[in-house]
């Protein structure tokens, strides 16, 4: 049964990097902190302290640009492997609450209180616990949202930063999002945004009011998403790692598709999208499963068991295209294609290669690539296959 | 067509053959077994283009002829029926083959024996013999290493160097190589260094009997191997390409090397590898040299963030320092399944190096492992 109200907290350390490092050299606290590469290379500031955004500092900004904005600014390089500890000994405060800790990022994650006011009081109180909690115990600064949904909670955590505490009571949802900028929505990028804007719809509340049909008309299947998001709603569960036991990414062709190519291209995306999923997570995955869904809404899916957990996007492409060349009946129109990755399990340890050390390589490639998409975005590095229709699928969803 | 023969011998060939059958093919009559009339023999054939059996099983042949019959069908009525004498007579008109044994009947539709794909092997004079126990060993010793996924061809086969008074097999996928020799009594004139694919050798390994002698030719333009038993062939493709330089592969030193007891090895891996299940197989090697007296300990430990962990201690002989090493358990596994002497040696360099498994005082026979690198 699903409670008809449920008590979600979104939580959010401030500033996680630059905390730490105060933490580290408690001589930074108050001081403008950048933390970042060198100026004299091309770092950039992976996290900066609130006095020195105060500045006009921002994430992903050149460090050099960013000295010149706050000159007083302390820049320290980033401490590898010492976040991960810190980030650690936050999620076990949020799982001494509930076990259903979703954790979305190092500094970010979801709890799901529903049911549990009878052991530790009202959700609000709760997350005013976790914050002193936090900063007492493990010395970070960290903003909460309260909300009935996890969209509305972490626009709440947002809005309250740093350091803040914002509870939006049930029912008020839509009038609390309603005064925000369309950007702050999940899911609005800046192209949607610049869409909307030359519609006249500039705030959340402005969206509300357009009809569904004609946010579908606009933006497709994405528009109805919008249509509820506009009004607070939100029914997507906090996911536990226990349950998380696949991943996988659908796509459905505006017209209906017959050369290799277009599904080979959207199988490469798609791979990507996954990777870079099981590699946020830290999971690797066992097996890869093709779905095929022809004009006739005939579903085929087919699946793979790899000798060697992967989080590459290569060996997911790979065994992708092998289950479609070996599945696919060429005489029919494929309507839409999916590709998932389960049997995850924690990544603990790397196999290595006896001839050649291309794995390695390209694990490498692919967690630098993550840090270009983590400090610039999505679309600041892609494959060239992939450049003339820029595929931009949805985030990889859970099962 | 018409001819009879023992249930149990029909049985036993259809069970032969029907490894070979196409699975999944888009040509129906590679679903089928082809049964043909030969002097005094009736004889089974199946391929699915990349190996093809063909077995003989004595019978009493009252008129000639061929058909072919789904595999799976004939295969699993065959084994049902008793003891007795199987009479099949084919209904050329409508490719039926009217099968009866005892009191039981059945009329099976088949598919024109023309359209089957013809499995020939040459004569030779003067073929490579291989006693069958060898071919066994060599087979089991390596062809377990074999990759099972296709994304390099080359390594989904064994390299098969035939020499004139020895063969070598050898067999790797990304990550382990398994290489044994043994001698060869009545080897070709000249080497020969093909790749058979693993699958091949499997079958024949199957369908080996005691005692016997192989008989191995290669097709002229290399495409091809043959063997050839008393009442059986098996035809494979060879892989084309080239094997990676596997010699270059073995270390050719170690800073560590324990000799164990192979069986107390195995069961402390077994028990490992029920811990490391949901942790990506991870088994932790420790070495601890007790001193200067070549004794030492060995701890083998898995863990599993979720469910608890393991540890087992092993007495050894030990030569050089200690050394932390993480493997995959069922690498390690797979190949002390493979050593049949009752001491194993392993040797280790460090942590991102190569184990090598040696039988002791056994058979030409090494198998390198890759270690796991392990995050801390």
């Amino acid at each position: 049964m699903v409670p008809a109200v449920r008590q979600i907290v979104h939580v959010d350390l401030d500033a996680f990097y630059a905390s730490v490092e105060v933490l580290l050299d408690p001589s930074l606290r108050g001081k403008p902190v950048i933390v970042g590469g060198s100026p004299e290379g091309r770092g950039v500031v992976s996290s900066a302290s609130y006095q020195a955004r105060a500045c006009g500092v921002r994430s992903a900004m050149p460090v050099a640009q960013a000295l010149r904005l706050c000159p007083q600014a302390i820049r320290v390089s980033p401490s590898h492997g010492v976040y991960g500890k810190h980030s650690r000994a936050v999620m076990e405060v949020l799982e001494g609450y509930t076990p259903v800790v979703e954790q979305l990022s190092i500094d970010e994650a979801f709890l799901d209180l529903t049911g549990c006011e009878a052991l530790w009081g009202p959700a609000p109180e709760v997350a005013r616990q976790i914050q002193e909690r936090v900063r007492d115990e493990c010395g970070l600064p960290c903003s909460l949202g309260v909300a009935t949904n996890k969209l509305v909670a972490k626009i709440a955590c947002g809005q309250g930063k740093p350091q803040g505490l914002v509870i939006v009571p049930p029912g008020q949802e839509a009038a609390f999002l309603a005064p925000l900028a369309i950007e702050t929505l999940w899911g609005v990028g800046e192209a949607m945004g610049r869409r909307l804007r030359e519609l006249g719809v500039t705030t959340i509340g402005q969206l509300a009011e357009r009809s569904e049909a004609e946010l579908v008309r606009l933006f497709g299947e994405g528009g109805g998403r919008l249509h509820g998001a506009a009004q607070g709603l939100d029914d997507s569960p906090v996911h536990t790692e226990r349950e998380r036991r696949s991943i996988s990414q659908e796509h459905t062709f505006g017209a209906n598709v017959a050369d290799r190519q277009t599904l080979q291209r959207r199988l490469l995306s798609m791979a990507d999208h996954l990777a870079a999923g099981l590699r946020r997570e830290g999971l690797v995955a066992q097996t890869v499963r093709l779905k095929l869904r022809y004009d006739d809404f005939e579903t085929v899916t087919r699946q793979v068991t790899l000798d060697q957990p992967t989080d590459q996007a290569d060996v997911l492409y790979g065994q992708a295209l092998g289950l479609l060349d070996a599945h696919w009946n060429r005489q029919r129109l494929v309507r839409l294609i999916g590709l998932g990755a389960s049997g995850l399990l924690r990544e603990g340890g790397y196999q290595l290669e006896l001839f050649d050390h291309s794995d390695q390589r390209n694990a490498r490639l692919s967690h630098t690539l993550d840090e270009i998409r983590a400090r610039f975005g999505r679309h600041a590095i892609t494959r060239a296959s992939l450049l003339r229709d820029q595929f931009t699928g949805p985030e990889p969803s859970d099962e | 067509m018409k001819v009879s023969c023992m249930q149990e011998n029909l049985a036993r060939g259809l069970s032969v053959v029907g490894r070979a059958v196409a699975t999944r093919s888009t040509l129906p009559v590679l679903s089928n077994i082809m049964l043909s009339t030969e002097e005094s023999r009736l004889k089974l054939s199946a391929t699915n283009l990349e190996i093809g059996i063909n077995c003989w099983v004595g019978a009493k042949v009252e008129r000639e002829g061929a058909t072919t019959i789904p595999a799976r069908l004939l295969s699993d009525f065959v084994s049902s029926l008793p003891p007795e004498r199987v009479e099949m007579e084919l209904i050329a008109r409508t490719q039926t083959l009217n099968v009866k044994c005892g009191r039981f009947e059945a009329n099976i539709k088949g598919i024109d024996a023309q359209e089957f794909p013809l499995i020939l092997i040459p004569e030779e004079d003067d073929p490579i013999r291989i006693q069958g126990d060898s071919l066994r060993q060599m087979v089991d010793r390596v062809a377990f290493a074999a990759a099972t996924d296709e994304s390099r061809p080359v390594l989904t086969g064994v390299l098969a160097e035939l020499d004139p008074d020895e063969f070598t097999f050898a067999a790797a996928d990304s990550y382990r190589l398994s290489v044994s020799s043994m001698p060869l009594a009545e080897g070709p004139e000249t080497p020969v260094s093909v790749i058979v694919p693993a699958r091949a050798l499997q079958e024949l390994r199957r369908i080996i009997g005691d005692e016997e002698t192989v008989q191995v030719l290669v097709s002229p333009n290399r495409n091809q191997i043959f063997f050839r038993l008393e009442s059986a062939e098996l035809v494979s493709q060879l892989v084309e390409g080239t094997f990676p330089d596997y010699k270059q592969i073995i270390p050719k030193g170690h800073n560590t090397r324990i000799e164990a007891s192979t069986a107390d090895l195995l069961k402390a891996v077994r028990m490992a590898a029920i811990f490391a299940r949901d942790a990506a197989n991870i088994c932790h090697l420790q070495v601890v040299p007790n001193g200067d007296d070549g004794l030492g300990r060995l701890i083998i430990a898995a863990t599993s963030s979720e469910y608890g962990d393991n540890v087992s201690e092993l007495d050894v002989r030990v030569t050089g320092q200690s050394v932390e090493v993480a493997f995959n358990a069922r690498y390690l596994q797979e190949a002390l399944n493979a050593i049949d002497t009752a001491e194993v040696a392993l040797e280790m360099r460090d942590p991102s190096s190569p184990g090598v498994l040696r039988p002791v005082g056994g058979p030409e026979f090494v198998h390198i492992i890759m270690p796991m690198q392990v995050a801390r």
